[in-house]
């Protein structure tokens, strides 16, 4: 196996995220908070290439992990599904990543994410990776990509066996595998954890999970301030600098620029006709064709309770390790993709609708998303007990040949027709 | 508490213990004749949705197990697609589409596990649409290790206690020990079973092996014991040999159609092992007491019990693959695998590589569960069998 | 009041003159290679069959062409414009089903002739005009064949695989078979799996009625049969099933003209 690390690809992205950066700069139009989030990408992507310079140990991770216990050993965390998003976003690399993954065997069924991340582990087009970290949070392809992972990689991996309910025995049980995690990791890095070093992250944890829950608030405002094309933004804090400083400086930036909006009556769209409910998450390649789509149309996403509506609960800075194992338990996605679809989420779903007004709702149902695709006619049966109507679009978050541009147009304009007529 | 007590076998009459009578229960299921006039006397039926489910609490509870399975056929799945949407396996839309359609409407209760995302979103809209008056789900883990049978441990016993408290009884230590005694006979007598397609020319087919298997998650285990010791006693003596082009070894998806089975055979090739937790999966491992309580043993041999695609690290699934292989002597295997299995399709690639190192060449088939085989299934399976005999030669 | 519908489909072009009393005149014409100039066209001949000169009729376009004439400014979703037409011409429609050359939509139409919800295939070949249009070449018979044939059918022929592909190559097979199946079951077969994937879709918004069928699929009356068959109920069927977005077009231009300008 070859330990030859092609650095191209990663130079491409952190060249890409530092020219959109100073371009945003150079524009004052643009929102500061958008400068960031692309120098918040280059940074994390030097990291990436940087780490065997520096000595660092570079884990390749799935999604939703608690990463924050990496950063606090000085370890550089490697976002497999974001990587595979961000290359197929900026670099136009789809068609490789997918045909790669086809190659080494993997089914059309098995989620293009995944098959993605198989793809960039099969082309060797990222730094290797000196351990494979995995989880069954969200599904059974994160459970199933490890093994696959590492023996692409010839690395060896920890997968942390996240439990289904929020049980006590289970939260021990959470707790005690990623003691388990901090012995491997140990090991493998030749460096101790630093419990201050954690404790502190979950105080920031603590404020980012605040930020978000401001950030929610603040898009209740008529107009409502935010775009949908800011949404994979929003993720992104989270996913990659989850309790760093970076994700602080950037949520705090997006809250105030949409305080000072609200404050002003500004929308995200020039004139707000309809407000909007995203269940699931659009086309990456089409957010930014969607912010022009919901322009045109008058619309504007509000809320997206699948995804960045966090669960009640508090973290506790005294007990970082409980802490970390209790924010997944938090996590928006955590309710609505892994958890049982209890009556009490649908409850959640129908509040949030009536809180931020929301006129209709759209499912973005991803076909490798098997387990939410499941709960599409649920959560249309409740919205419209409450007159919301809820459009269904099938769609892949990754392979850009499923969906176009012109098709999500058609639909939209169908849907606001729609909507319109029943005013 | 055993039916034989009860006079259970008086009142449905004896039936010839040949496959025949299991075919007959396959055939009613459902709907059997045997649950119906169970149901009458007021027994509680609960229904279970995956291997990770401990038939043995319920069985002691003194309520009648019985596993949730699809249409024996392929077919349309309009209310499956409606509710489960088009992404999930058939496996699952199968199972919902008859619940929807009230085939299970005398389930007291349903019992499931987190196993795969499939199954557990089954489990929720069952709850959400079909609502059976107990549910239950079993977080399961993803690991063997003791950490993980303690977490499992833990699990079966909220799941007892939720019985004892829907039911208000208690579910005694020799209630569990009964029920052990005649799980256990069920697996010994399917070993013993399985033992005789280990033979040359077994004297019974994979396709009639099949039929058994059904029969015996949709039958009282103690009546299901006594015909299947009938059976034995009588393939003993009935000197029959099945010759065959090929053994094989079938893999993959949940699979209980003994239809497909046939089909393989009508071709020449004979089914003498599968690797389907609707058969070897489901009897494999013995509750071992080693000194245990008997909901601690009863705990341990369920997660610890050969294998779903699901577990971590999945070398313990497939070096039991290829110990199966060595046992039965197979010269292929056919892999089946149901659109939208994750777990299963994940693993194929390294599987066929594993199983091609040790010289046995796999089948690798696409299928929606419930598939008869026809067609170009038929067409492959002949072009296998025949790359099998030349290798032979 | 007279106004113009026209609905621009990917096979053909329809225009619908609506009057106070009922419909004046209908054309179907193919697109060829000018949608534009096939539009004219289209409108055109409507115009003539309805015994007028010129047009400065108010008019509206639909279908999924519309885009492509700008010279109709007023363009609505064939939704929209489907929930009105039936409505018009079955006011106790609240489902329709349309099934096109391209895809297949099911909507729910409440009782002012206004959309509710709607639910579309377009992933998916399978179930459309083109599709059966395939199927009937693969056969060597034509479209009228294959329904009045469906009609004879004895049984139906297992067409259980719901992907275009794979469902045409189980349609080759039972060609083929010895001996083979019989050309009527065949097309049962094709019919009866368009139908059931079609109920599916329906059952994803809800079954609500009178349900109502349109577009150019719903001409088959084998197919048509076969889908009460399964529903177990009767359907509303339209004399000229492919027109009805057109006509739904020309009332909205109606309705916009009698509103005034803005």
């Amino acid at each position: 196996m070859t330990t030859i690390v092609h650095k191209s690809e990663v130079d491409l992205l952190i060249r890409t995220f530092r020219m959109m950066s100073r371009m945003n700069r150079a524009r004052p139009e643009m929102r500061s908070s958008e400068t960031l989030y692309y120098q918040m990408l280059a940074e994390y992507y030097s990291r990436i290439r940087n780490a065997r310079e520096e000595g660092k140990l570079l884990a390749a991770h799935t999604v939703f992990f608690p990463t924050e216990m990496l950063y606090a050993m000085d370890i550089v965390p490697m976002h497999t599904e974001m990587t595979t998003w961000l290359t197929a976003l900026f670099l136009r690399e789809q068609a490789e990543l997918l045909a790669k993954g086809a190659e080494l065997g993997l089914a059309p069924e098995i989620c293009s994410p995944h098959r993605g991340v198989a793809g960039i582990f099969g082309l060797n087009t990222i730094p290797h990776p000196d351990v494979i970290l995995w989880s069954n949070l969200i599904c059974d392809n994160t459970a199933k990509s490890g093994e696959l992972m590492m023996e692409l990689s010839r690395s060896p991996g920890f997968f942390l066996d996240n439990p289904f309910q929020n049980s006590p025995g289970e939260m021990r049980y959470l707790v005690d595998e990623l003691k388990d995690m901090v012995h491997f990791l140990e090991e493998k890095s030749g460096k101790k954890m630093d419990w201050d070093k954690l404790a502190e992250m979950v105080v920031r944890d603590k404020q980012e999970i605040e930020l978000y829950r401001e950030i929610s608030e603040l898009r209740k405002a008529v107009p409502s301030p935010m775009s949908i094309s800011g949404y994979l933004e929003l993720l992104s804090a989270d996913y990659m600098f989850p309790g760093q400083p970076e994700a602080i400086q950037y949520l705090t930036q997006l809250r105030d620029e949409l305080k000072m909006m609200v404050k002003q009556g500004k929308g995200a769209v020039s004139s707000e006709r309809f407000r909007l409910m995203t269940l699931f998450v659009p086309p990456m390649h089409l957010m930014s064709s969607l912010g022009r789509i919901f322009e045109e149309h008058g619309a504007v996403s509000v809320t997206e309770p699948l995804f960045t509506c966090w669960s009640e609960g508090e973290l506790d800075p005294s007990r970082p390790l409980e802490s970390v194992a209790m924010k997944s338990f938090l996590i928006p996605e955590r309710r609505s993709m892994y958890g049982p679809l209890s009556e009490q989420a649908l409850q959640d779903i129908i509040d949030s609708a009536q809180q931020y007004k929301i006129d209709g709702a759209i499912y973005w149902a991803f076909l490798g998303c098997r387990h939410t695709c499941a709960t599409v006619k649920v959560i249309k049966e409740v919205l419209s007990e409450i007159d919301v109507p809820m459009l269904t679009i099938d769609c892949d978050i990754v392979d850009p040949t499923v969906n176009s541009e012109e098709e999500i147009r058609d639909k939209l304009t169908q849907f606001t027709e729609m909507l319109e007529e029943d005013r | 508490m055993g039916y034989l007590d009860m006079g259970y076998l008086d009142i449905i009459g004896l039936k010839v213990p040949t496959p025949d009578h299991f075919r007959a229960v396959n055939h009613a299921f459902p709907k059997t004749k045997e649950i119906l006039e169970l149901k009458r006397q007021g027994k509680m039926i609960f229904g279970w949705l995956c291997t990770y489910v401990p038939e043995e609490v319920v069985h002691a509870a003194g309520i009648l197990p019985v596993r949730i399975t699809g249409y024996s056929q392929e077919m349309e799945l309009e209310d499956g697609n409606a509710y489960l949407y088009i992404n999930n396996c058939s496996f699952s839309r199968s199972c919902l589409q008859m619940g929807l359609r009230g085939e299970y409407d005398y389930l007291d209760g349903i019992v499931a596990g987190s196993t795969c995302d499939g199954a557990r979103r089954l489990f929720d809209l069952w709850v959400h649409y079909i609502k059976a008056p107990f549910h239950h789900i079993l977080s399961v883990p993803r690991k063997y290790t003791e950490r993980a049978h303690g977490l499992y441990y833990e699990q079966v016993t909220m799941f007892k206690q939720h019985l004892e408290q829907y039911l208000n009884i208690k579910i005694t230590d020799e209630a569990l020990l009964q029920s052990i005694e005649v799980y256990n006979e069920s697996r010994a007598l399917l070993k013993e079973l399985y033992e005789l397609r280990k033979l040359d020319k077994p004297p019974i087919t994979g396709t009639d092996t099949m039929e058994v298997l059904n029969a015996s998650f949709r039958m009282p285990k103690e009546l299901f014991n006594h015909h299947l010791r009938q059976l034995l006693a009588e393939l003993a003596i009935s000197g029959r040999a099945y010759p065959s082009r090929a053994r094989l070894m079938v893999t993959g998806s949940v699979m209980n159609n003994p239809q497909f089975i046939q089909s393989i055979e009508e071709l020449g090739g004979l089914v003498v092992t599968d690797e389907l937790c609707t058969s070897t999966r489901y009897w494999s491992d013995p509750v071992v007491l080693d000194g245990r309580s008997p909901l601690e043993a009863i705990s341990r041999r369920y997660l610890s019990n050969f294998p779903c695609a699901r577990m971590v690290p999945s070398d313990e699934r497939f070096d039991r693959i290829l110990q199966l292989a060595r046992e039965y002597r197979v010269d292929g295997v056919i892999s089946q695998i149901i659109r939208y299995c994750v777990p299963y399709a994940h693993d194929l690639p390294v599987i066929t590589e594993k199983l091609k190192r040790a010289n046995i060449p796999t089948l690798a088939l696409d299928v929606e569960y419930g598939t008869s085989g026809s067609g170009q299934i038929r067409t492959r399976v002949q072009a296998f069998l025949e790359m099998l005999e030349t290798r032979k030669r | 009041m007279k106004t113009l519908g026209i609905d621009i489909g990917s096979l053909n072009i329809k225009a619908v003159v609506l009057g106070d009393d009922g419909i004046l005149g209908t054309t179907i014409v193919p697109p060829g290679d000018e949608i534009e100039a096939g539009a004219h066209k289209a409108i055109e001949a409507a115009l003539v069959e309805a015994g007028l000169s010129h047009n400065s009729l108010p008019v509206a376009a639909t279908g999924t062409g519309a885009k492509f004439i700008p010279f109709i400014p007023q363009q609505k979703a064939i939704t929209t414009c489907l929930a009105r037409g039936i409505h018009y011409l079955f006011p106790s429609a609240r489902m329709v089903i349309d099934m096109g050359a391209e895809s297949t939509t099911v909507l729910k139409v409440n009782e002012r002739g206004r959309i509710a919800d709607w639910v579309n295939h377009d992933k998916c070949a399978s179930g459309t005009g083109l599709f059966l249009q395939q199927m009937a070449k693969l056969m060597g018979i034509t479209l009228e064949e294959m329904s009045s044939l469906s009609l004879q059918a004895h049984a139906r022929a297992d067409i259980t695989n719901t992907c275009a592909v794979f469902a045409e190559s189980e349609v080759i097979s039972h060609v083929h078979r010895d001996p083979p199946t019989p050309k009527e079951d065949i097309v049962a077969g094709i019919y009866a799996s368009i139908v059931s994937r079609t109920i599916s879709l329906c059952k994803r918004v809800g079954i609500t009625k009178d349900v109502a069928v349109t577009g150019g699929v719903a001409l088959n009356d084998g197919l048509v049969n076969i889908m009460e068959q399964e529903l177990g109920f009767k359907v509303l069927k339209p004399k000229s099933p492919q027109m009805v977005a057109a006509l739904g077009a020309a009332i909205i231009a109606k309705e916009t003209a009698e509103k005034g300008p803005k």
